[in-house]
């Protein structure tokens, strides 16, 4: 009974976990994407204009090459995030299946356990 | 392990008095990693509410007590951790600039940027510590990539014309927030300090170098205190799903004996009129 309740309890968790994950990865997935686009924007850039190039909340005035610099050092350190929230959000769904299957298996059509019911 | 009742042991803090009859031994006692209690689990409602005389109005009333104050502490760390996700990115962010600047300074002066000491972690999990090392490793390409930037930088102060004085050097030119979506330029004086405004309206100079360590000090002990309370969170979800359940538990069994006395009232009647 107990152990049913501790598999139950450890879905959820991770169902709801999953889902912050979710979220933190479409945030970095989308600030990626600007890189993408900035970074395209800083090759066609002049080689001699200064660009406005922001760190943290300030601007400075950067030579196109040195903001690509820095672009690019900033860009790894997105990617190392998503390569382990993507490795996190792994680790919750195999978790997942494998208590599904196993809740499934002693519930039948009693229980409800669909990843993700708010998605449409 | 499921059915285990624990021994009618000295462990009486479990349910605040009640007697830890009929309760899942696992779950008497214990505390998470900071010290929150864990909820019983009832695994015999029979045994735990004393018998089928027993009144389960006040198992009720402690049972919705202990749920409240399990959804306080969750409300309080809810809070804790929206304040930690604002924090967290306005530390990085300082942290940015800080060793922007640094390395600006390092390449003039032809020092070594600071690098950050590995923080002792041993309550980390070893997932989360491999990707830390990752990250240091990483770093210190980093802070490389940073000194070639400020090598180009150089390179073109050097074509105007050599000059040995560091204050006639091309001046750091830079647009700040004023206020919101409104900027202003500002020429920073490179005197190898910076201010940090550490609250309580008070703001500090620190060399460059200290800043970076007090930074990266303050960047790492937020977001472990960020992971503890995401930790702490669900361990709080938790528990109140079984406080839910336990209530729903002494709830039925308590409506499953109602019908049954009906049952026996009902039957005594029948026999009586047949008699």
């Amino acid at each position: 009974m107990s152990l049913d309740q501790q598999r139950i309890n450890t879905f959820s968790k991770y169902n709801s976990r999953l889902g912050d994950l979710q979220d933190e990865l479409k945030v970095r997935q989308q600030d990626k994407e600007y890189y993408d686009d900035l970074e395209m924007e800083l090759e066609l850039a002049d080689e001699d204009d200064q660009v406005l190039y922001k760190q943290g909340e300030a601007f400075f005035h950067l030579k196109p090459k040195a903001a690509l610099k820095s672009l690019k050092t900033d860009r790894k350190a997105i990617e190392r995030d998503i390569r382990s929230l993507e490795k996190r959000v792994e680790e919750c769904e195999t978790g997942m299946n494998d208590l599904k299957v196993q809740l499934k298996a002693k519930f039948g059509n009693q229980i409800n356990l669909d990843l993700n019911p708010e998605e449409d | 392990m499921s059915g285990q009742t624990a021994p009618n042991s000295s462990s009486k803090k479990a349910l605040g008095g009640i007697a830890p009859t009929g309760l899942h031994a696992d779950t008497i006692n214990k505390l998470n990693a900071r010290g929150m209690p864990y909820a019983p689990f009832v695994t015999n409602v029979d045994d735990f509410v004393g018998g089928q005389e027993a009144g389960v109005e006040g198992v009720m009333k402690k049972f919705e007590e202990m749920t409240a104050k399990y959804r306080y502490m969750e409300v309080n760390l809810q809070q804790k951790r929206k304040g930690l996700e604002v924090k967290i990115p306005d530390i990085s962010k300082t942290l940015d600039v800080v060793r922007f600047l640094e390395a600006r300074r390092c390449k003039r002066l032809g020092t070594k940027p600071t690098t950050i000491p590995k923080q002792p972690k041993n309550d980390d999990e070893p997932e989360s510590e491999a990707d830390e090392d990752d990250a240091a490793s990483e770093a210190s390409d980093d802070s490389e990539d940073l000194m070639d930037e400020v090598d180009e930088l150089d390179a073109e102060d050097a074509e105007e014309g050599p000059e040995s004085d560091v204050k006639s050097r091309n001046p750091l030119k830079t647009l700040y927030e004023l206020n919101d979506t409104l900027f202003a330029e500002a020429e920073v004086e490179e005197d190898g300090n910076v201010g940090l405004w550490l609250g309580a309206n008070t703001m500090l100079l620190y060399p460059l170098n200290e800043a970076v360590l007090l930074l990266s000090e303050k960047l790492s002990v937020a977001k472990r205190s960020l992971r503890h309370t995401k930790e702490d969170l669900e361990f709080l979800r938790e528990q109140i799903t079984v406080m839910e359940v336990n209530f729903a538990r002494v709830h039925n069994w308590d409506v499953k004996r109602m019908i049954e006395v009906d049952m026996c009232a009902f039957t005594d009647e029948i026999n009586f009129d047949v008699l």
